[in-house]
């Protein structure tokens, strides 16, 4: 499974969980292969990540981490590590809030997506 | 010598809406009006046209997202509500009395930028958690960290005395504060808020933003919290502390909150601060406070 944003949605993709609005409004449910219709109707409900089944290659070309060098991942892991207080405490949420900071920088690095300023 | 005391520091700032003082007392009054309707609102709002111009400007933006475009400040009131409108005008003040302090311990624009993503943030957490009345979290947000300011106007000298300790032993802000001071931001904020007649709710969130389970008003506190993490990790400006604070595990699960909808709310920031920002820190003249 990867997570992929709306944006690099493409038709025949397959979900891996249940897509919902922020409502909690069941869009998509798990194993649904991706219609441009339904595509389009994700991304008018302004989903922005989404759970898909991929193979392990596919799962690597998307993934903004993995096409980081490894040293450049190191830096960014090591910079994004230094900035908090107490990097050893991670709970689920916290270590979702680190998984985000460093996509946010690997996007940053590769200049996909760019993030508000 | 002695550090002042909170209420010293908090006295010294009297309540004042500045330049938003007659439009506040306008719509007071048009609310009182038995004949009260969306076009008085709107030509009260009307007199004042920074307000006006800034009031349309998020109202037209990603903040609301409603489907077409408004152009009357009457379509505005009624949409986005009498209550967001007065707390928009607050914040507004707000903004405006702490326009003066110094920009050599920590960058005003950096401070107000943070403070706007951490009141994005808990709204859109606030929405997403279902949480009644979630507008009002961006005014939490927006206010978590005032105490600083009021610590920087003043008692510049203590400021600087805590910046000392925290760049010298690099321990996080709030320690530095309460090893100088024997106080931190927390509790000046929430002096501060209670003197300016501020719901007692909104004056909890902010005093406990940094440990939501000690309040009283917990599943308030914690959203403050949490957005306030959030915007730290993703470095969205910045109220000066140069570490991220830890996220309180209680805080995440007085909200039930999972990682599920961390993503979605981020993606919302992105795409809302933009226009949170020109709507609070730009001037007339186009430059950003």
């Amino acid at each position: 499974m990867i997570r992929i944003k709306a944006e690099e949605l493409k038709p025949g993709m397959v979900t891996a969980r249940e897509v919902k609005n922020i409502d909690g409004m069941l869009l998509a449910p798990v194993g649904s292969v991706l219609s441009e219709r339904q595509i389009n109707i994700l991304q008018a409900w302004g989903v922005t990540e989404i759970a898909i089944e991929a193979s392990e290659e596919q799962a690597l070309a998307c993934d903004p981490l993995a096409q980081l060098p490894p040293e450049s991942l190191a830096q960014i892991t090591a910079k994004a590590r230094a900035r908090f207080w107490k990097p050893d405490e991670f709970g689920p949420v916290s270590a979702e809030i680190f998984r985000m900071m460093l996509l946010r920088e690997a996007r940053r690095i590769l200049k996909l997506h760019p993030p508000a300023p | 010598m002695t550090p002042p005391t909170i209420k010293a520091m908090v006295q010294a700032i009297p309540r004042s809406l500045g330049a938003y003082g007659p439009v506040l007392r306008e719509i007071e009054e048009a609310l009182q009006s038995p004949q009260c309707s969306l076009n008085a609102m709107g030509d009260a709002i009307q007199k004042d046209p920074d307000l006006t111009a800034r009031l349309l400007r998020l109202a037209n933006s990603p903040f609301y997202g409603f489907a077409s475009r408004l152009s009357t400040v009457a379509e505005a009131v009624g949409l986005v509500g009498i209550q967001q409108i007065q707390d928009m005008i607050l914040a507004s003040s707000v903004l405006e009395q702490f326009k003066g302090v110094p920009d050599n311990l920590v960058s005003k624009v950096s401070f107000w930028r943070h403070s706007l993503a951490v009141g994005t943030a808990a709204r859109l957490l606030a929405m997403e958690r279902r949480l009644p009345k979630p507008d009002k979290f961006f005014v939490a947000g927006l206010l978590h960290d005032v105490g600083r300011l009021v610590l920087f106007s003043q008692a510049a000298e203590w400021a600087q005395k805590v910046f000392e300790l925290y760049q010298r032993e690099r321990i996080l802000l709030r320690d530095a504060e309460r090893r100088v001071l024997g106080y931190d931001h927390q509790q000046i904020a929430a002096e501060l808020l209670q003197n300016w007649s501020y719901p007692a709710v909104l004056v909890q969130a902010v005093a406990f933003h940094h440990a939501p389970d000690g309040s009283i008003a917990q599943t308030d506190a914690a959203v403050v919290h949490v957005a306030d993490h959030l915007i730290n990790a993703m470095g969205i400006g910045s109220s000066g502390e140069h570490f991220i604070p830890p996220l309180s595990e209680k805080a995440c699960a007085a909200l039930s909150l999972g990682p599920e909808p961390l993503a979605g709310i981020v993606a919302a920031v992105d795409d809302q601060i933009l226009a949170v920002e020109e709507a609070f820190l730009k001037r007339d003249n186009g430059s950003v406070k």
